[in-house]
C-alpha cells in the first residue's frame, strides 16, 4: 500500500523513508555539522581581519598563565539540620599566542553532617570534578569558537554567577538544573561572541552543540541550543533569552529568559531569570543593595550589601533527579560584608514553602577569590 | 581522616589568603580609595583631575586621559554587572583575565581593549 506523505521533503529526500527512525536525528546532525563547518570557515577567513585590527598597545601586553578561583566555607542549617560545606574551586587560564585560550576549572568539595548519637561532623567522600576544560579560539572581534567541555550557556546563573565569591546568596536557584545538562556542562562545540550592534546597545550570543557522554563526572546530554542577549550600557540593562532542543530521549525543548539591571543612580543590582522545560519551570528574582549611600559610618556601610530573593518552582511532566520533587516557593534575605576585594562574609535566612513541607534555611559563608600568576609578571 | 584533612587544608588556605589579602589591602588602601564605591552621581577624583587637566594638557595626554576615563566607565559597566570590580593586577595577569572575561562574559572587543588599557596603566 502506497503512503502519500504531506511532507514535500520526503519526496525530495527518499533516504528518509528508508531510515525513518534516523530522519530527525540525521537532519539535526546535518544542520549542526553545517553550522560548525560554516563557523570554522568564517573563523579561518576572518583571521586576517582580526590581525589587521590588532592594537599595538593591546598586543604589547603578553598575557601570562594564571591560577585563579575561589574557596569557601559554607554552613547550612535546613530545618534545624546543620551541614558544613568546604569547597575549593581552582581555575587555570593558559593564554596561547594572541588568539587562543585554554581554561579549566575543577571543584573539590564535601558535605559534613552531624550523625545521631555521634559528636562532631561526618560526611561522605571528597567530591572531585572537572567542571569544564575548554579551548577557546578568538577568531575575530565578533566570534569565539570553543571546543571541549564547557559550561552550558542556558540562562545566566550557570555561566556567570555560579562561583561562590560572585553569587549574592550562597544557595542555588531552584531552576538552576533546567537546561544545563548533567554536571552543569556540555561536551562539544560552541560559537559565541559580543559586538556593538548599535551605538546604544551591544548584542551577545552563544550557539552550541553537545554530544552524549556517559563517562563518570564528565557526563553530558545530547542537545543543541543558543542564547542571545542585548546589553544597553547607558541604562546598564541586559535582557536575553535561551533556547535548547534535546536530541535524545523525549527530544523536548527548553527555553528561558534573563534580566540584569543596575540603575545608574543607585548601588543596586536587580537580576531575574525564568526557565521552562518538561522537567519543570520556575523563576527567581533577586535585588542586592549596597549601603554606600548611608551618610554615616561610610567605611563600614559601603562594604555592606543587603540581598533579597524570591523564587518559585513548579514540577513538570518528567521530574528530574536534580530538581525538587514538589512545587516549592522560597523567600530569602541576606547580608554580605566585603572585607576587601574577593573576601566576603555572608549570611542569609530563607523560608521555604512547599508541598513537601515548610522549613527555615539559614546559611553562613566565608568566601575568597584568589589570583596567582604562573609566570613572570614583568612587562614584555 | 580524609575529611578532616580537607577541612584543615581549606581552613588553612582561607586563613593564608585572608592574611595575604589583609596585607594587600593595607598596601593598596591609599591607591584604591578612589576606585571603591564612589558616590553615585558625584564626580570621582579621577574625573575632577581630568577636568582640571583638560585645559592645560597636550592633545595626546588629553586623549590618553579620555581613553582611561572611558576604560574606567566600561570597566564598571561590564565587570560590575556580575561581580565586585577587582583591584588592579599586574598587566600580564590582567591581559589573561580580560581574555577569559571576553569569552565568559562576551564583552565586546572595544570594551576589552579600553578596560585593559585602564587596568594596566
Amino acid at each position: 500500500m502506497r503512503i502519500i506523505s504531506a511532507n514535500p521533503l520526503e519526496r525530495t529526500r527518499p533516504w528518509r523513508r528508508e531510515h525513518p527512525q534516523c530522519s530527525s536525528e540525521g537532519s539535526w546532525r546535518a544542520l549542526c555539522a553545517r553550522v560548525l563547518v560554516l563557523a570554522a570557515v568564517m573563523a579561518t577567513l576572518s583571521v586576517c581581519r582580526a590581525g589587521a585590527q590588532s592594537d599595538s598597545n593591546f598586543d604589547d601586553v603578553k598575557p601570562v598563565p594564571i591560577l585563579t578561583g575561589s574557596t569557601g566555607f559554607i554552613s547550612n542549617f535546613t530545618g534545624g539540620q546543620p551541614d558544613l560545606h568546604p569547597i575549593l574551586t581552582p581555575l587555570v587560564l593558559v593564554p596561547i599566542g594572541r588568539q587562543w585560550l585554554f581554561e579549566t576549572r575543577a571543584t573539590f568539595e564535601t558535605d559534613m553532617v552531624q550523625l545521631p548519637g555521634r559528636s562532631g561532623f561526618h560526611g561522605g567522600t571528597v567530591q572531585k570534578e572537572v567542571e569544564y576544560a575548554e579551548l577557546d579560539y578568538i577568531a575575530n572581534p565578533y566570534m569565539t569558537v570553543t571546543v571541549g567541555r564547557f559550561l552550558t550557556p542556558f540562562g545566566i546563573f550557570n555561566e556567570r554567577l555560579y562561583p561562590v565569591w560572585i553569587r549574592n546568596l550562597q544557595s542555588d536557584p531552584l531552576i538552576l538544573p533546567i537546561g544545563i545538562g548533567p554536571s552543569n556542562a556540555s561536551t562539544g562545540a560552541m560559537i559565541r561572541g559580543g559586538f556593538k550592534a548599535h551605538p546604544k546597545f551591544n548584542v551577545n550570543y552563544a550557539v552550541y552543540f553537545s554530544a552524549l557522554s556517559t563517562v563518570s563526572h564528565l557526563d553530558s546530554d545530547r542537545f543543541a541550543g543558543g542564547r542571545a542577549g542585548i546589553f544597553v550600557p547607558l541604562a546598564r540593562l541586559e535582557v536575553g533569552g535561551s533556547f535548547q532542543h534535546g536530541l535524545q530521549d523525549a527530544r523536548s525543548n527548553a527555553f528561558g529568559f534573563h534580566f540584569f539591571w543596575q540603575p545608574p543612580a543607585l548601588p543596586l543590582d536587580i537580576r531575574s531569570e525564568y526557565a521552562r522545560s518538561i522537567q519543570g519551570s520556575g523563576y527567581w528574582a533577586e535585588a542586592a543593595y549596597r549601603l554606600s549611600q548611608i551618610p554615616f559610618h561610610q567605611n563600614e556601610f559601603r562594604r555592606t550589601q543587603v540581598v533579597a530573593r524570591m523564587q518559585q518552582y513548579f514540577v513538570g511532566e518528567n521530574a528530574a533527579e536534580a530538581l525538587r520533587p514538589a512545587n516549592t516557593k522560597v523567600f530569602e534575605f541576606g547580608l554580605n560584608y566585603y572585607f576587601m576585594d574577593g573576601l566576603k562574609a555572608s549570611t542569609n535566612y530563607g523560608r521555604q514553602f512547599g508541598d513537601a513541607g515548610d522549613a527555615n534555611v539559614w546559611t553562613m559563608a566565608l568566601t575568597y577569590r584568589f589570583v596567582v600568576p604562573l609566570g613572570r609578571t614583568g612587562s614584555e | 581522616m580524609a575529611r578532616r584533612y580537607v577541612l584543615v587544608c581549606v581552613l588553612g588556605i582561607m586563613a593564608a589568603f585572608t592574611l595575604s589579602a589583609i596585607a594587600q589591602e593595607h598596601a593598596n588602601s591609599a591607591g584604591s580609595s578612589a576606585v571603591v564605591a564612589p558616590a553615585p552621581g558625584a564626580p570621582t577624583a579621577r574625573e575632577a583631575t581630568h577636568r582640571s587637566a583638560m585645559t592645560v594638557a597636550a592633545p595626546d595626554a588629553v586623549e590618553e586621559r579620555v581613553m582611561r576615563l572611558e576604560g574606567e566607565k566600561r570597566f564598571r559597566t561590564n565587570c560590575g554587572r556580575c561581580h565586585q570590580p577587582p583591584h588592579k593586577f599586574p598587566p600580564r595577569v590582567m591581559a589573561a583575565a580580560i581574555r577569559h572575561m571576553r569569552v565568559r562574559a562576551m564583552i565586546t572587543d572595544e570594551d576589552m581593549r579600553l578596560i585593559l588599557k585602564y587596568m594596566t596603566q
